[in-house]
């Protein structure tokens, strides 16, 4: 994030998984295995394809629970089996071509493209997984939060007076 | 992961939630793992009863959810409303943290 000359912020997370590397390796890269977690909460993930080499794409869908889809797609920049994955990442229809947040009702800030590396490390028979997610614009949601942190305070200033 | 209508018509029940220093004192309680109602009433000087109040205004504003385990009742923090209310980063690691749960979960039950 510091490194960044522009105004892009990232994500970083770390987890240890009670799994060998190799079972969450294959849990990454496995699509009949992405398919059983992919999904976040309330969701499913029905669909999920990978091409696993550089320069190969992959295409997931998430579907909410009332029945929305969500596709997404990227291409693989960087793969070192069982220790590294950087891949782009962006939204997608449902043929895999790249669309942008708009298409879903999101910001027009979120950019056509971030890019997202996991790494996989052994530790103490466990792995570590440590995901960076990148290309995040800088400061809120422009459209959205600003509109709503003033009306909600809005109604506060009423309850106030 | 976004559903704007929705994140408009929660907000002021969100806020509303989060205007109480022991409601916030739950959130940040809360955010470092799950809790029963007992461990949540521990650090307040205050009556069971009264703690309860407050995690059925969390719980109004979809910040918390509350489990009945055996004879406990066992608190989670829910923090997809709150990041709706920041910025993306936040709603990412929402989405992340919810992903990796599951991943966790999968890993388990393939042993």
């Amino acid at each position: 994030m510091e490194s960044q000359t522009s105004n892009e912020k990232e994500l970083r997370i770390v987890r240890v998984f009670d799994a060998p590397r190799e079972r969450v390796w294959k849990a990454w890269t496995d699509p009949e295995q992405v398919k059983s977690w992919w999904g976040p909460r309330s969701f499913t993930a029905p669909f999920a394809k990978i091409d696993l080499r550089v320069g190969g794409k992959y295409l997931y869908c998430m579907r909410s629970s009332d029945g929305k889809d969500y596709w997404s797609t990227g291409v693989f920049r960087e793969i070192v089996p069982l220790q590294r994955i950087v891949a782009t990442d962006s939204f997608a229809d449902e043929k895999g071509n790249v669309v942008p947040a708009t298409h879903y009702g999101m910001s027009p800030d979120l950019p056509l493209e971030f890019v997202i590396t996991v790494t996989f490390e052994e530790y103490q028979g466990k792995t570590r997984l440590t995901l960076t997610h990148k290309g995040f614009p800088s400061g809120r949601d422009s459209e959205m939060a600003p509109q709503a942190w003033n009306e909600s305070f809005d109604k506060l200033a009423e309850t106030l007076e | 992961m976004v559903n704007r209508a929705r994140v408009a018509l929660d907000l002021d029940a969100i806020f509303a939630a989060l205007a109480h220093p022991i409601r916030r004192a739950i959130i940040e309680q809360l955010s470092g793992g799950d809790a029963t109602v007992s461990e949540l009433a521990e650090p307040h000087k205050v009556s069971l009863p009264a703690i309860s109040k407050h995690l059925r205004v969390l719980e109004g504003a979809g910040l918390l959810r509350v489990e009945p385990e055996g004879r406990v009742r066992r608190c989670q923090i829910d923090a997809a409303p709150l990041s709706a209310v920041f910025g993306w980063l936040t709603r990412y690691r929402v989405l992340w943290d919810d992903r990796f749960a599951r991943l966790a979960k999968h890993l388990e039950d393939q042993k």
